[in-house]
């Protein structure tokens, strides 16, 4: 802007004041025009199209523009492209301020800092500029710079951090903070829990002396400096000899042994504690750098990068230790893994040494049961088959697999099944039962068979089925059909001979033809009398032999016991006489369920029994009395008693205690087991006891009539 | 078949007994005229039974089952067939008394059945107690 300069004309009063203004203008804007001229910032007065009206000094320089050229030209010309200065505008009344991007008449770049205030004067906006080139490119500088170390920052974190072994990261960390820092050591110094500690890792130049497991003396690391790293003291020595530094002599003297000059030392603060909660800093160590050739000023950087990997340390040792009680945890849980991974393979050793054992045993067990020419099976409580033996193939034409899991129906037919129900519904309500029956095998051929039910009963006694036993007793039937037809042969047979020599003998015995002498009459006698027993014998052979084939069905029917009595009683009386022998019968009135005829042979048998080994003036008793579900018959002697190993084998055939003497009483062996055989007939029990010198007792039991 | 009033004295009782055993002809006719004061025919056969049952008209047969030839059951159904022999009584006296079909020989209207051995000096009694004769 070009000083003007110009004459104040005096006039009127109001002219006067007027020209007064006017001058103290004038006197402003020269006061002003060396300050706008050589102002710091551009100045520039541009119109309503952007073309400057003036320039200061500064305005020229920043364009590169003498004001004569400067002036006409538009703004526009020197804003670079790129720059943005859509947000220029001049045509309105507010004031802008923004940054521009000039580009100068010497394609000089140049970043400003722009105000435009419109209309200072009619179509003319100041427009100031500031050069702000240098500032912008310091703090881009800087930006540079801390994207370097963020970056370098970062690399070293992610070397540090490729690994989880703390040994592994601090040979990292001092390696790289030796590379970055051009240091000419850098170590790591850990302090042990009680006090003292080392250097665990290092990285040193080659032509310095390494420090690696090197305890540090007390007085050079007193415990006081304990405290104060904790607390985050960080210290940066430049040079170790100056007295500023304020190292102790003994500090001095021990870093000059290692001809260290100047040091920079971070601590390593650990606030972990061992169960992973947070606890108060403590230290765990050092991080130290050491210049040896020459003092060193330590830049806030280095500081700063000392800190941080200071701090991935600590993070890192946070880390070790979480990872070791995590390995710890891990051991444990793998020991308890491991245990339990063994008492799991144990059970499955044991288990399948039980499945081999079970197999084992069942391949034994077929082993057997097929060997057997017998059917074995097992049958659940639905009746189907569990388990069978091969003699089912070759009994009945059916394989294993056609047999388990069918029904009993199934297996031997409607007909058959019908014969066996009764016996597997027993076997099923928990009893054990054998039985005889007539099947028909694959071959057509009929057989006798001998049948065992066996209940399988459960820990709580409930049936869960039953073990079948069949064996083919079709020989042994046929042998015993051949025994009774021969016994009955023979007993036939010798009766017809009986018969006639019986009768005669009786005939001649009434003397009706003829007398004899008294010789001739007792040879008589001795003849009749072992022709009776004959008979007697014949008789009962008979007997036993149609009990025993089971031709005999019992023909069973309610009665009171007191009428069997009586009647038995008045059967034997004669002969009670005859003995002189007192018979009491005591009737009781007990319902029973018998067949008349059998219980009368076995009472009039039994109490022949005890008068026929009576002496003459003894007792015998018949009583009765009523026991659980049954009767219980007694027929008491005073007799001379049974020994006691006699007792039982009296009942068998042909058994008696002395045989000479039942010989003479006329007995024929046969008496006790015919009585044995109708009274288990009944469903009964017959037994005998005695006391050799006071008599004998024989019992017997009935089922009594339940209401 | 009841006998009421004339052939209820015991001497006038006619009794033809059938058994191919000589022994046992021989001792019952003995026991029933001995001790029964009885008249006793006898025959060895089943045939010669028939024939004499039809001729001789007895008033009533003892009769053995196990003979060769005609046995008990063919001789009662025989019996029962010609209309002059088919009322006379009938007890059967044998040694298979246990092992008897006796339901069938009760269809066939027999009056009784004696075991074998008897009691030689009851078998009157027996034989008048199934005929229901007085003795």
């Amino acid at each position: 802007m070009a000083p003007r300069s110009s004459h104040q004309p005096a006039s009127t009063q109001k002219g006067k004041n007027k020209i007064r203004s006017a001058s103290t203008r004038r006197s402003r804007k020269r006061l002003l025009q060396p300050l706008l001229e050589y102002a710091q910032d551009a100045i520039a007065l541009v119109d309503d199209a952007g073309c400057f009206l003036d320039a200061n000094l500064a305005a020229c320089q920043l364009f590169g523009l003498s004001r004569q050229a400067l002036l006409g030209r538009p703004l526009l010309d020197f804003i670079d492209a790129g720059g943005g200065h859509e947000g220029l505008n001049l045509q309105t009344s507010q004031r802008q301020i923004g940054e521009l991007r000039l580009v100068n008449s010497r394609h000089v770049f140049s970043e400003v800092e722009y105000s435009l205030t419109p209309a200072v004067l009619p179509h003319g906006h100041l427009l100031v500029l500031r050069d702000i080139s240098r500032r912008k490119a310091a703090i881009e500088d800087e930006l540079q710079r801390q994207r370097q170390r963020v970056e370098l920052f970062s690399e070293v974190t992610l070397k540090i951090r490729q690994s989880l072994q703390l040994k592994e990261i601090l040979h990292t960390t001092v390696t790289e903070v030796q590379r970055i820092l051009r240091a000419d050591r850098v170590l790591i110094y850990q302090v042990l829990p009680n006090g003292t500690g080392k250097t665990i890792s290092e990285a040193v130049l080659p032509n310095y002396p390494t420090i690696l497991d090197m305890e540090f003396p007390e007085e050079v690391f007193p415990e006081e400096y304990h405290q104060l790293y904790a607390q985050g003291r960080v210290r940066a020595i430049t040079d170790v000899h100056n007295p500023a530094a304020g190292l102790s002599e003994c500090l001095v003297d021990f870093v000059d042994q290692f001809d260290i000059k100047a040091k920079l030392i971070v601590p390593i603060v650990q606030n972990l504690n061992h169960n992973g909660s947070t606890s108060p800093n403590q230290l765990w160590g050092l991080l130290i750098a050491h210049q040896c050739r020459n003092p060193r000023h330590w830049v806030d950087f280095e500081l700063e990068l000392m800190q941080q990997l200071a701090d991935q340390i600590s993070i890192a040792l946070a880390q070790a230790q979480l990872l070791e009680r995590l390995e710890e945890i891990v051991e444990v849980r793998t020991a308890e893994l491991q245990d339990v991974n063994r008492s799991l393979k144990q059970e499955i050793n044991d288990r399948e040494h039980a499945e081999a054992a079970l197999r084992q045993s069942e391949e034994q067990l077929r082993l057997i049961t097929n060997a057997l020419p017998v059917l074995i099976a097992y049958v659940d409580n639905q009746q189907q088959y569990r388990f069978n033996n091969n003699a089912y193939f070759d009994w009945l034409g059916k394989s294993p697999g056609e047999i388990y899991g069918a029904h009993l129906q199934h297996v031997w037919g409607a007909a058959c099944y019908q014969r066996m129900r009764f016996y597997v519904d027993s076997a099923l309500s928990g009893h054990t039962v054998t039985y005889e029956n007539e099947i028909t095998l694959a071959n057509g051929n009929q057989r006798s068979v001998d049948v065992t039910y066996v209940p399988h009963l459960d820990d709580q006694n409930t049936v869960k089925g039953f073990f079948a036993l069949t064996s083919d007793i079709s020989d042994r039937k046929a042998i015993e059909r051949m025994k009774d037809e021969f016994i009955s042969v023979v007993s036939h047979e010798l009766r017809t001979p009986l018969t006639s020599l019986h009768s005669a003998l009786k005939i001649l015995a009434t003397g009706r033809l003829g007398s004899l002498s008294t010789d001739g009459q007792q040879m008589l006698g001795i003849a009749d009398e072992s022709t009776e027993r004959l008979v007697r014998l014949v008789n009962n052979v008979l007997d036993l032999q149609r009990i025993e084939s089971g031709k005999v069905i019992m023909d069973r029917q309610a009665h009171n016991a007191a009428d069997f009595m009586v009647q038995a009683a008045e059967a034997m009386q004669a002969m009670a006489q005859q003995h002189e022998v007192t018979l009491i019968a005591q009737p009781q009135d007990l319902m029973i369920w018998a067949d008349a005829d059998y219980i009368l042979q076995a009472l009039t048998n039994l109490l022949s029994n005890a008068i026929k080994f009576s002496t003459p003036g003894d007792t015998v008793w018949l009583t009765a009395e009523a026991g659980q579900d049954e009767a219980i018959f007694r027929v008491r002697d005073e007799g001379q008693g049974i020994p006691a190993d006699h007792l039982e084998r009296i009942f068998e055939r042909f058994q008696q205690v002395d045989s000479s003497d039942s010989r003479k009483k006329g007995g024929t062996g046969l008496g006790l087991t015919i009585c044995r055989k109708i009274i288990e007939q009944h469903g009964g029990r017959i037994w005998a006891e005695s006391t050799l010198g006071h008599g004998s007792t024989f019992s017997f039991t009935l089922p009594t009539l339940k209401e | 078949m009841i006998d009421s009033s004339a052939k209820n004295s015991l001497t006038t009782r006619r009794i033809l007994f059938v058994d191919d055993e000589f022994d046992v002809r021989r001792v019952v006719q003995t026991c029933l005229e001995k001790i029964a004061h009885w008249t006793v025919i006898v025959a060895e056969s089943g045939e010669e039974g028939l024939r004499k049952a039809r001729t001789e008209q007895p008033d009533a047969i003892v009769l053995d089952v196990m003979m060769p030839i005609i046995d008990g059951s063919q001789f009662l159904s025989a019996l029962l067939a010609q209309p002059e022999t088919r009322s006379i009584p009938v007890v059967l006296l044998t040694a298979k008394a246990d092992s008897l079909d006796i339901k069938q020989y009760e269809e066939m209207g027999i009056k009784g059945l004696i075991g074998k051995p008897f009691n030689p000096l009851t078998l009157h009694q027996e034989i008048a107690t199934a005929l229901n004769w007085v003795v």
